[in-house]
């Protein structure tokens, strides 16, 4: 691991530390305070964005786990944290139950149910498993619809407020705290997990699961366990969304949002913890600058109609191919590069 | 018991169509190896163009068509000379969500051209009703599966007796083997994708003269991934046998399923075919299963 010039570690804790230093800790502690006073002067516009930011952080770090760390492509990522929004709404607005128990059984159902998508990688990859996705996402969405009695099918289904201990998380700012409360902790699980065994082994069968399974790891357990560890984030994040939102309808979770996500891992960077981080910020704040300056520009220049409905997923599919072909590694990878040229400056040698 | 005869008929021609965009996938896939989960925007975007062609522009039949053709040509030239082909040697993963990449831009381009998310297109084909026993059908299925059968002949007669068509099937064989052979690997790929392209646009034309252009097509492309999953990635004759098992199953599956779940029922029943090869036999019909070594 890269440390500034002079500074030595004598213990392999501290070396396998994730905050090494004291400017290390100083810069996190500012950054957390940064974060947690944010709402004191961020308009309600931003705190939205910002809790869409979490949100999505929180499902594209699921993705990242499954797809970045263990290999296995999931096309289907809406389709899980549809079923994860479902689960906590369906049990908050029908069965009154608290949202704690929602957040949870919203994180174990969509486990559950990715795992059940997820038996066929056991026997195949690569595209055979992107297609089971896509049809687990197809199927998902399709009893979503249609199962009324339940899910209310076309028509939604309204969300109460996320209540935790008396709190009840209506304004933007305070679902700001619980949203990014739990977006730390996520990230902070997906850093340390990264870091243990399980991520080890995730890591040694994307690279290569036949010798993953000499070396002894067991294949079926260890992709299952990631398709539930990714599956349950993003169970997670649809709970979360399901509250935010306040009114649940099939549409939030189309195939391509599914592509979205993976998207995000590519730009961000598969395979690191700060990737996807990047990803979802860059974005959503492409989406943000699109949807402000599309009609603008619409009317300016008297483009044709369908150019503000055309515009973003152009931009998208172009920043996707584009990353691909000439920086493959993500924004993560860029860091990495500045991060190393800010620590030897000005003497880059 | 006669409408019985009806689904299977309509499954059985619209499978057909099913089979044709399929062997486009088919084709790229044991050519170069990628993926392409762009299938279904192709077909979108190809039968949007013939709409404007056909219907805004008002060019003849024929000549309309032949723009298509020329326009899928076009385009898979484009995707493989400014996608793909940076993207040689690089890992499966990269190459399926390039693709994807695609599918984002050109459900964009879709809607940024043509901003109207229904159309009619203008019958290409004779729709006198025929009567065949009980069943009453439309002489357009019957002719789609028609064109598509025979564009199925053609393609293997191109592959078996062309010395491009061999060339493709060698570099599927061994890549490094055609390429000590002098044979350019890059041009190959670039005639697959041109290929792929050409059938996505007539299978499109197909569906939509029969059904309209809704954004449905894209699910077409969708259940011709289930269509290769079913007949193996890399068979042709799998495709073309496994794509009316599927429009089989879904027509007959529609037929007397809906009453007993819920409506719809039809575009999830490729979906449920998927997942049932993935858990019994991974690799389809009549795909070779890959033995893999470290």
């Amino acid at each position: 691991m890269d440390l500034p010039s002079g500074v030595r570690n004598f213990s392999y804790a501290k070396d396998m530390a994730i905050f090494r230093t004291k400017a290390h800790w100083a810069l996190l502690l500012l950054l957390l305070v940064l974060i947690f006073t944010s709402p004191l002067y961020l308009g309600n516009h931003w705190l939205s964005v910002a809790n869409l930011i979490g949100i999505t952080i929180i499902a594209a770090t699921g993705l990242n786990i499954l797809t970045g760390y263990c290999g296995q492509l999931s096309i289907g990522h809406a389709g899980f944290i549809a079923v994860g929004a479902y689960t906590s709404a369906v049990l908050t607005n029908r069965f009154e139950m608290p949202f704690l128990v929602g957040l949870i059984s919203a994180g174990l159902l969509a486990g559950f149910v990715g795992m059940i998508f997820g038996i066929p990688s056991v026997r195949v990859k690569g595209f055979y498993l992107a297609i089971s996705t896509i049809a687990a996402q197809i199927i998902i969405i399709w009893v979503i619809n249609h199962w009324t009695s339940v899910t209310g099918g076309f028509n939604g289904i309204p969300v109460p407020p996320a209540e935790i201990a008396g709190i009840t998380f209506i304004s933007q700012g305070s679902q700001f705290y619980l949203i990014i409360g739990i977006t730390i902790l996520v990230i902070f699980f997906a850093k340390n997990l990264a870091r243990t065994k399980v991520g080890r082994a995730f890591v040694a069968v994307r690279d290569n699961d036949l010798a993953a399974e000499v070396m002894g790891i067991n294949l079926f357990r260890y992709k299952l366990l990631a398709f539930f560890i990714g599956c349950f984030l993003a169970g997670i994040a649809g709970s979360l969304l399901a509250h935010w939102i306040g009114f649940l309808s099939a549409e939030n979770f189309r195939i391509t949002d599914s592509i979205l996500y993976i998207g995000i891992l590519i730009i961000g960077g598969l395979g690191t913890t700060i990737g996807p981080i990047f990803g979802v910020i860059f974005i959503r704040l492409l989406e943000k600058g699109i949807s402000f300056i599309a009609p603008t520009l619409e009317s300016t220049f008297d483009l044709p109609a369908g150019f503000t409905t055309g515009i973003g997923p152009m931009v998208f599919g172009l920043v996707i191919i584009l990353f691909l072909i000439l920086q493959p590694r993500g924004l993560a990878h860029r860091w990495q590069l500045f991060k190393a040229s800010y620590r030897l400056w000005p003497f880059s040698y | 018991m006669n409408e019985l005869l009806q689904f299977v008929i309509t499954g059985l021609t619209v499978g057909m169509v099913y089979s044709l965009i399929a062997l486009g996938f088919v084709l790229v896939w044991k050519s170069s190896g990628v993926a392409n989960l762009a299938l279904g925007q192709m077909v979108l975007i190809s039968s949007w163009f013939a709409y404007s062609m056909l219907a805004q522009v008002g060019l003849p039949t024929w000549l309309g068509l032949i723009m298509v053709v020329v326009f899928a040509l076009a385009l898979g030239w484009i995707i493989e000379r400014f996608i793909l082909r940076p993207l040689i040697a690089q890992p499966i993963l990269s190459l399926i969500t390039v693709t994807l990449g695609l599918a984002f831009f050109l459900e964009g381009l879709v809607s940024f051209i043509w901003p109207k998310s229904v159309a009619a297109l203008p019958h290409v084909l004779p729709q006198q009703v025929i009567h065949i026993g009980t069943a009453v059908v439309s002489m357009e299925y019957l002719l789609a599966a028609a064109i598509s059968l025979a564009l199925f002949i053609l393609l293997s007669l191109y592959f078996k007796y062309s010395r491009m068509g061999i060339a493709m099937r060698a570099t599927a064989d061994d890549q490094l083997a055609v390429q000590a052979c002098g044979i350019p690997v890059t041009k190959i790929f670039s005639r697959s994708w041109m290929f792929a392209c050409v059938l996505a646009a007539i299978g499109g034309i197909l569906m939509s003269s029969i059904g309209g252009i809704t954004y449905g097509l894209v699910h077409t492309g969708l259940k011709a991934f289930s269509v290769v999953i079913l007949g193996g990635l890399n068979s042709f004759l799998g495709a073309m046998i496994a794509g009316p098992i599927i429009g089989l199953a879904e027509n007959v599956g529609d037929g007397y399923l809906t009453p007993l779940t819920w409506p719809g029922v039809k575009d999830v029943i490729p979906f449920i075919i998927i997942i049932i090869v993935m858990f019994i036999k991974p690799y389809g019909l009549f795909g070779e299963e890959r033995i893999e070594r470290i």
